[in-house]
């Protein structure tokens, strides 16, 4: 099967750029530590408060806002991944992949791949300092695992988007201010940092469209409550489908940006 | 011209041209004509130029040859496959190294290479070896793990070269292999292009707009404007069509009659197409010049004429160019992301 040769290969170029550039391992350790804390610890005044505590289901703010932070670093590790197609096509790079017998597919799906295992190596050290900061995961190693695999699966997704968007809109100049307007009403229109209890009705119909929030139900399942199986099944179901679909649009839209 | 049908050409083995082309044409979106019919053929093991301003459509063709565009209209033949029909066995069979420098800053030479054998689906140890040899070949060995972002625009033209052979290509295409580059880092890249025709009988299809570089380089050159082919032949041969050497001679003070006669002999001289006198300037345009000035003065001193100065000029590539082009300075019509990814090499070609 050479698919899964290239698909490694524009995997293996992804990962190496990655940890080749210093500075931004630093970002992805610091970045969720920054909001962890600060973000943890402004808001642990809310569970304080009875009902509050009471909406948000936990007994300390930091234990809810965990998976929400990592889903957002899911989120946002996904929705650049556009960017480097688009440059790799400003730069000429792409045409010298075109050129080579690589599998059409290996491009996009490579990139989402990589994308994704960047997103979960961030999503573990959330994990990581989460649970220096006293939080504790119900369902242990196991449970871990499972909710690495859901937040990376959302971040592969994203990354379908994030290339079926650029291959859509052809310049990176273009495509930085239509993935903001992307970004925040996806978190805001889910349960990531706000309890669904606390919404108004409106928003908790668009919440119930948006994948972001079952991904994100599931994962707090999991910290917080245990083996809550119907929660987990769903999330895990809905992001499957998700990303399913994104492969599906963003290698269709490649091959066809392709003449 | 005979096209051979694909079942016959297994890698090109029968093959007299190893790039057939006919009627090729592209028209871009807004009707844009970058290639207008053009028809040509490159022998195996030819370095063949296509020499043009900018917009002239080389891009374009070495686009469609190298399967990565579609052509509207004609039929294009590289080692025997069809580069509609049969993409992926074209590929198989060439090397492109495009006009843009196609290597990625935040690997290292090696990485570059390597991956490079990745996409060629070449077994890891046969990579390595190829990945040694390439950067030895190209004299990048001592830097090979350091990141390209690093590289000096040389090197780095130098890595996109390698990455182009890393496969051992029949054919190798080439799309302004030197430009930007400085006149040593030039003539560097020159020794490697005919290394490589020497050494593996490749064959090169390259563009270029530097006449001098069509001159040292090619067997043929095709000169192509406005996606039109407007002369194919030798360097050589092309200058001949424009006449020949021009020798200019000054004559010293001497009778009018004495000078006819002077003329008239030189006039009969072997290898002269005509002679005009004009203010005390004498033009000689013949074949062969360099040749000529000795027998100019043989011819000349029994008649008693002196000269006072000599000049030779040969006919460059240039005026060839310039001849079938015309002077003028082309608009370009291009959309915003073209002009950010020229001005993108323009950067990284200064190694910034
Ligand atoms: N993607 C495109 N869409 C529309 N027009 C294009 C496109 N690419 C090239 N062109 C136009 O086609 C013509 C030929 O372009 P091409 O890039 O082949 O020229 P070139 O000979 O390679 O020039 P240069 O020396 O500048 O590289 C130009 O007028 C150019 O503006
Ligand atoms: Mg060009």
């Amino acid at each position: 099967m050479t698919v899964l040769s290239d698909i490694y290969y524009v995997c293996w170029r992804e990962m190496k750029r990655f940890w080749q550039h210093k500075p931004r391992i630093l970002v992805v350790v610091f970045q969720p530590l920054v909001w962890l804390v600060l973000m943890g610890n402004m808001m642990s005044g809310l569970t304080s408060n009875p009902f509050a505590s009471r909406m948000l289901g936990v007994e300390r703010y930091i234990d809810f806002m965990t998976p929400g932070v990592m889903i957002m670093t899911a989120l946002f590790g996904g929705i650049f991944s556009g960017v480097s197609l688009l440059w790799d096509r400003r730069i000429g790079f792409l045409s010298k992949m075109l050129v080579a017998p690589v599998s059409r597919v290996a491009i996009p799906v490579g990139k989402m791949l990589a994308t994704a295992m960047q997103g979960a190596i961030q999503v573990a050290v959330i994990a990581l300092v989460a649970l220096f900061l006293g939080v504790k995961f119900k369902t242990g190693l196991g449970g871990f695992l499972c909710l690495l695999f859901i937040a990376a699966l959302f971040c592969f997704a994203m990354a379908g988007v994030s290339l079926s968007v650029a291959i859509w809109v052809k310049t990176i100049e273009g495509l930085h201010p239509i993935l903001n307007f992307f970004t925040m009403p996806m978190v805001f229109s889910s349960n990531a940092i706000f309890p669904e209890a606390a919404m108004p009705s409106w928003l908790r119909v668009v919440s119930a469209w948006n994948p972001l929030s079952y991904a994100v139900t599931a994962m707090r399942a999991l910290i917080v409550e245990g083996w809550a199986w119907g929660k987990i099944l769903s999330g895990l179901m809905v992001t499957l489908l998700f990303a399913f679909a994104m492969v599906l649009v963003a290698t269709c839209q490649f091959k066809r940006s392709l003449g | 011209m005979l096209f051979r049908s694909a079942a016959v050409s297994c890698g090109g083995e029968k093959v007299g041209a190893i790039i057939e082309v006919e009627g090729l044409t592209k028209v871009y979106a807004r009707g844009i004509v970058a290639v207008k019919e053009v028809t040509f053929a490159v022998e195996e093991g030819e370095i063949f130029g296509f020499l043009g301003p900018n917009g002239a459509g080389k891009s374009t063709t070495i686009m469609m040859l190298t399967t990565l565009i579609k052509p509207t209209a004609g039929r294009a033949f590289v080692a025997g496959f069809d580069v509609v029909r049969e993409p992926g066995r074209v590929r198989l069979c060439i090397g492109y190294v495009s006009q843009e420098l196609a290597v990625d800053d935040n690997l290292s030479g090696r990485d570059n290479l390597f991956l490079q054998a990745g996409f060629y689906h070449l077994p890891r140890g046969e990579a390595r070896a190829r990945c040694d040899e390439l950067l030895k070949m190209m004299g990048l060995y001592e830097r090979a793990d350091d990141l390209v972002e690093t590289y000096s625009g040389g090197m780095r033209k130098r890595l996109d070269i390698a990455c182009g052979l890393i496969h051992r290509p029949k054919v190798l295409f080439l799309d302004e292999p030197t430009v930007g580059l400085d006149t040593q880092t030039r003539h560097q890249i020159w020794g490697y292009i005919k290394a490589l025709r020497e050494k593996y009988g490749m064959t090169i299809f390259m563009t270029t707009h530097y006449m001098e570089e069509a001159d040292a380089l090619c067997d043929r050159i095709a000169i192509i404007d406005r996606g039109v082919i407007k002369a194919v032949g030798a360097p050589a041969a092309l200058k001949d069509r424009l006449g020949g050497d021009v020798v200019t001679l000054r004559f010293k003070e001497a009778p009018a009659e004495k000078i006819r006669e002077a003329v008239a002999a030189l006039e009969g001289l072997a290898g002269v197409r005509g002679v005009k006198h004009q203010d005390g300037d004498c033009f000689i345009v013949a074949r062969g010049g360099g040749e000529l000035i000795p027998q100019i003065f043989q011819v000349l001193q029994p008649l008693g004429v002196g000269v006072e100065r000599v000049t030779l000029k040969r006919p460059s590539l240039d005026d060839v160019y310039l001849y079938y082009t015309g002077r003028e300075l082309r608009d370009e019509t291009g959309s915003k992301e073209e002009a950010m990814r020229a001005r993108m090499l323009m950067r990284r070609v200064r190694g910034a």
